[in-house]
C-alpha cells in the first residue's frame, strides 16, 4: 500500500466504524421507542434518534465522498436505508395502520391455509373476476411472504412488516446507482444518488409500507434500468430482463405494471427512431406519437378497468372541475397537484425540490450533451426526461380530467422521484466537483503554516471556504435535507394506531376459543383481527373493513348492544359464537361507558378478564349459540 | 472487488458445484425446512437452512443471468432473482391450489432445481469444469 495513503485509509476506517456505531445505536433508539399505543412515530420516538440519524448520514455522506470501495459504501447506503424505511415496523407492533394491514389480512388466509382451492378465496363471479384476482398483486406478495414465512419457520406477522423495508432498502438504491451509472454518472455520482432516492417523501413512505404497490415500485425502477441497457445494446438477455421485470412490476401491481409496459413502449420507439435513418421531421413527428400513445395507456387502462367485476368505482373522463372549481384552484392544481390544497411550506419545498431541481439538470444536461463527449448517454438522458415528462403529463390528466380513480393520483409521484434522484445526483455532483477543481486551482503546494504565510489573505480565505462548503457544508445540507424529507414522510398527524390491547384482545379470543367465531366490531378492530388471524376467514370470522353488513351489525350493537344482532352475525357467517367488542379511545368515554352499561343491562357477558383489556380500555362481550337455538 | 466481499473463493467454489454438492446442500436445506415446518417448529434451523438456501441459489442465478456483473452486483441481482423466482412459483402454486407446508416445500425444491440448471447451462456454455 502507497504510504502516503496509510492515515487517509486509517480515518476512512475510523469514520467507517462511528457510522456503523451510529447506526447499530439509531436501530437500539428505534427498538426503545416500539409502542403500543400512538398516532404517529413523531410522539413517541428517542429524542435521541434524529441527532443520531443526522450524525449518522453526515458520516456517510463524507464516506461516499471517499475512493472507498463502490460495494463497501453501497452496504453502507443499503443499511442506512433500510433502518430509513423501518419506522413503521419498529415503532407500531402492527405496523402502518390500513393499507399494510388490509394485504396482511388476505395473506393470512394463505398462511393459514383457509385458501384450498386456488386464489381468491371467496367465490369469484365470472372468469374475469378470477382472473383479475390473480392479477391483482396482493396475490403475488401474499404467495411471496407466505413461502418465506413457512421457509424462516416465523409469524407472517413479521416476514409482512419487513418485507418492503428490507428489499426496499436494498435494491431500490441499487437500482438508483446503475441508473445513474448508465446516465453516465461516475461512481461517486452513483452511490449519492443510491442515498438520495431516500430524500424524496413520497418514496420513502412507499418504502416504509408493506404493500404490493410498493412492491411494483422497487421492480418498476429495476425495469427502467433495463431499458436503459437496452436503448444501446442488442443482447437478448437484456431484452428478456427488460421484459421480465416489466411483467413482474405488472404481477406486483398494476399500476406500475402499466407505468412499465408504457414506458417499454416508449423504450422501443426511441430505440427504432435511432435505428432508422429518417429525416429529422418523420423521426420527430413519430416520437411524439410514440410519446402521445404511451402517456394515453395509464388513463385508458382506468377505463378498461371497468370491463372486470370489481368493487372499486368505476373512472370516467370528466371536464367537470374545469365548470366547476374556481381558475386559482385549477391552476393550482395543474402546478402542485394535490400540494395546491394548503400544505404548509415546508412540506410542499421537500416534495418538489428534488424533481425541480432534477427538471433543471435534465435541461442542462440535454443542452450540453449535444456536443460533448457524453453524447453516448444523450439517448439515455432523453428517454428518461421524456419518461418524466409523461409522468407529469399523466398525473394531470388523472388529476384534472378523471374521477372515481381506484387509488390516488398522488402514487404517481414516486415513479417522478425514482427518475429524478439520478438526476438530482448528478446536479450535485457537478457542483462538488466544480468546487473541487477550484479548490485545486486555488491550492497550496501544499498545506502547512508556512505555506500559508506566504499566501494572500484573501486566497487564503477562499480555500478555507472552499474546504469548508466540500467537508461540512455539503454533507450537513445533505444529511439535514434527508432528515427533514422524513419528517414529511412519515405522517404527524394520523388516527390511533392498533394498540397493544386490540391485538391482546383479539389474540386472547384466538387462543381460547376452539370452536368457528365471528367478531363484530368497528374497522380498527378488523385492522386488528386481521393482523392475527385475517380477514373473512371462515373459522375465525372478521367482516371486510368496508363491507356494509359488518357496519350495519356494529351499528345495531353500539346504539342497542342486544343478543339479537350476535345471534344474526352467527347466522350470516355459520358460526356458534359471536364476539363484541368496543374500545375506549376509538368510541370516545362517554359513548364506551353508555354501551358498557347497556351490555350488562342486557345480560351479555363480558369474556376475558372481568376488567377489560388495556386497563379497562376495551371490553369484550360474547354469547354462544346453544344446539337448540 | 472479490476479495472486499471475502467469498470469492466461497462464489468460486459454489458456482463450480462440483460433484452436485451445492445444488444437494440446497435441496437437504429444503428438507431440513420442510422437516422443522412438519415435527421440529425450532426457531433457529429455519433461518439457518434459509441462509444456506439462500446463498447457495443466489449465486447460482447471479452466475448464470448476470455473469458479467461485478461480484457485488452478481449477488444482489443472484438474490433478486431468487425473490422474484420464489414468488412467481410461489403465485403460481397459490393461483392453482394453496400454499401449504407441502407445497411450500415443493416451490422450494423447483426454484433450487431451476436455479442449479440454469448455472449448470452457464457453466456448460462456458467450458467449466
Amino acid at each position: 500500500m502507497d504510504k502516503s495513503k496509510r492515515p487517509f485509509i486509517n480515518y476512512l476506517r475510523i469514520t467507517e466504524i462511528l457510522y456503523s456505531v451510529l447506526i447499530l445505536f439509531s436501530f437500539s433508539l428505534l427498538l426503545i421507542s416500539r409502542t403500543g399505543e400512538a398516532h404517529t412515530i413523531w410522539e413517541v420516538v428517542n429524542p435521541l434518534f434524529i441527532p443520531a440519524l443526522f450524525a449518522a448520514t453526515f458520516l456517510l455522506v463524507t464516506i461516499m465522498f471517499t475512493s472507498e470501495k463502490v460495494a463497501h459504501k453501497l452496504t453502507f447506503v443499503i443499511i442506512h436505508s433500510i433502518l430509513i424505511h423501518s419506522f413503521f415496523s419498529i415503532i407500531f407492533p402492527a405496523g402502518d395502520m390500513s393499507g399494510q394491514q388490509m394485504v396482511l389480512g388476505r395473506s393470512r388466509l394463505v398462511f393459514d391455509n383457509a385458501v384450498v382451492h386456488g386464489w381468491a378465496p371467496w367465490p369469484a363471479m365470472s372468469i374475469t373476476s378470477r382472473v383479475y384476482e390473480w392479477f391483482r398483486g396482493i396475490t403475488f406478495q401474499a404467495a411471496l411472504s407466505v413461502v418465506l414465512a413457512r421457509m424462516l419457520s416465523i409469524d407472517l406477522l413479521w416476514v409482512h412488516l419487513s418485507l418492503i423495508p428490507v428489499l426496499w432498502g436494498a435494491f431500490v438504491p441499487i437500482a438508483a446507482f446503475l441508473t445513474t451509472k448508465a446516465l453516465g454518472g461516475k461512481e461517486e455520482t452513483a452511490i449519492l444518488s443510491s442515498l438520495l432516492v431516500s430524500a424524496f417523501p413520497y418514496a420513502t413512505y412507499f418504502g416504509a409500507i408493506s404493500v404490493h404497490n410498493s412492491l411494483g415500485f422497487i421492480f418498476f425502477f429495476y425495469s427502467l434500468y433495463f431499458m436503459l441497457r437496452y436503448l444501446d445494446s442488442d443482447d437478448s438477455k437484456t431484452n428478456s430482463l427488460m421484459v421480465a421485470s416489466c411483467f413482474f412490476s405488472f404481477l406486483s401491481h398494476s399500476l406500475t405494471g402499466i407505468m412499465s409496459f408504457s414506458l417499454l413502449l416508449l423504450a422501443l420507439a426511441f430505440k427504432s427512431h435511432r435505428r432508422e435513418k429518417s429525416t429529422r421531421v418523420t423521426a420527430t413527428v413519430f416520437l411524439l406519437i410514440s410519446f402521445v400513445f404511451s402517456a394515453s395507456i395509464l388513463p385508458l387502462s382506468f377505463i378498461y378497468l371497468g370491463l372486470f367485476p370489481i368493487r372499486t368505482g368505476r373512472a370516467v373522463f370528466t371536464l367537470d372541475k374545469l365548470y366547476t372549481l374556481p381558475f386559482e384552484e385549477i391552476v393550482g392544481l395543474f402546478l402542485l397537484g394535490e400540494l395546491a390544497y394548503g400544505f404548509d411550506l415546508k412540506t410542499m419545498l421537500l416534495i418538489v425540490v428534488g424533481p425541480l431541481i432534477a427538471i433543471l439538470s435534465m435541461i442542462y444536461l440535454l443542452y450540453k450533451s449535444k456536443s460533448s463527449p457524453s453524447k453516448k448517454y444523450r439517448i439515455h438522458i432523453l428517454f428518461l426526461s421524456a419518461a418524466f415528462l409523461m409522468i407529469l403529463v399523466d398525473y394531470r390528466i388523472l388529476k384534472l380530467f378523471m374521477e372515481g380513480l381506484p387509488l390516488n393520483e398522488e402514487r404517481l409521484w414516486v415513479f417522478q422521484d425514482f427518475i429524478a434522484a439520478p438526476f438530482v445526483a448528478l446536479a450535485i455532483y457537478a457542483i462538488v466537483s466544480s468546487l473541487r477543481t477550484s479548490l485545486k486551482a486555488l491550492s497550496l503546494p501544499n498545506l502547512s503554516v508556512s505555506s500559508l504565510k506566504v499566501s494572500s489573505k484573501g486566497k487564503i480565505l477562499r480555500v478555507l471556504g472552499l474546504l469548508f462548503t466540500l467537508n461540512v457544508l455539503i454533507p450537513v445540507t445533505m444529511a439535514g435535507w434527508l432528515i427533514a424529507s422524513l419528517s414529511v414522510a412519515y405522517p404527524q398527524v394520523a388516527p390511533l394506531q392498533t394498540t397493544w390491547y386490540e391485538l391482546d384482545a383479539v389474540r386472547y379470543i384466538e387462543a381460547n376459543t376452539h370452536e368457528k367465531y365471528v367478531v363484530i366490531g368497528d374497522v380498527w378492530t378488523i385492522f386488528a383481527g386481521e393482523v392475527i388471524v385475517g380477514v373473512n376467514n371462515p373459522r375465525a370470522y372478521y367482516f371486510l373493513e368496508y363491507n356494509k353488513t359488518g357496519f350495519d351489525l356494529f351499528f345495531n350493537m353500539s346504539q342497542e348492544p342486544s343478543l339479537q344482532w350476535m345471534l344474526r352475525a352467527m347466522t350470516l357467517t355459520d358460526t356458534k359464537i359471536a364476539y363484541f367488542i368496543i374500545t375506549e379511545p376509538r368510541l370516545g368515554t362517554e359513548d364506551f361507558n353508555y354501551i358498557v352499561s347497556k351490555a350488562l343491562q342486557n345480560g351479555l357477558q363480558i369474556y376475558g378478564p372481568p376488567e377489560g383489556f388495556g386497563n379497562g380500555r376495551l371490553y369484550i362481550f360474547y354469547y354462544e349459540k346453544e344446539d337448540n337455538l | 472487488m472479490k476479495r472486499a466481499f471475502g467469498f470469492g473463493t466461497i462464489e468460486k467454489s459454489v458456482v463450480d458445484d462440483k460433484r452436485l454438492l451445492y445444488t444437494i446442500a440446497s435441496y437437504s436445506a429444503v428438507l431440513a425446512i420442510f422437516a422443522n415446518l412438519s415435527s421440529l417448529q425450532s426457531p433457529f434451523i429455519g433461518p439457518m437452512m434459509s441462509i444456506i438456501y439462500f446463498v447457495i441459489n443466489a449465486l447460482f442465478l447471479g452466475n448464470a443471468l448476470f455473469k458479467k456483473e461485478e461480484a457485488f452486483f452478481r449477488f444482489m441481482f443472484g438474490m433478486l432473482s431468487l425473490i422474484l423466482l420464489l414468488g412467481f412459483v410461489g403465485w403460481l402454486t397459490l393461483i392453482i391450489y394453496n400454499l401449504d407446508i407441502a407445497r411450500v416445500t415443493l416451490v422450494l425444491l423447483a426454484v433450487a432445481t431451476l436455479s442449479s440448471l440454469l448455472n449448470m447451462r452457464m457453466k456448460n456454455r462456458n467450458g467449466q469444469k
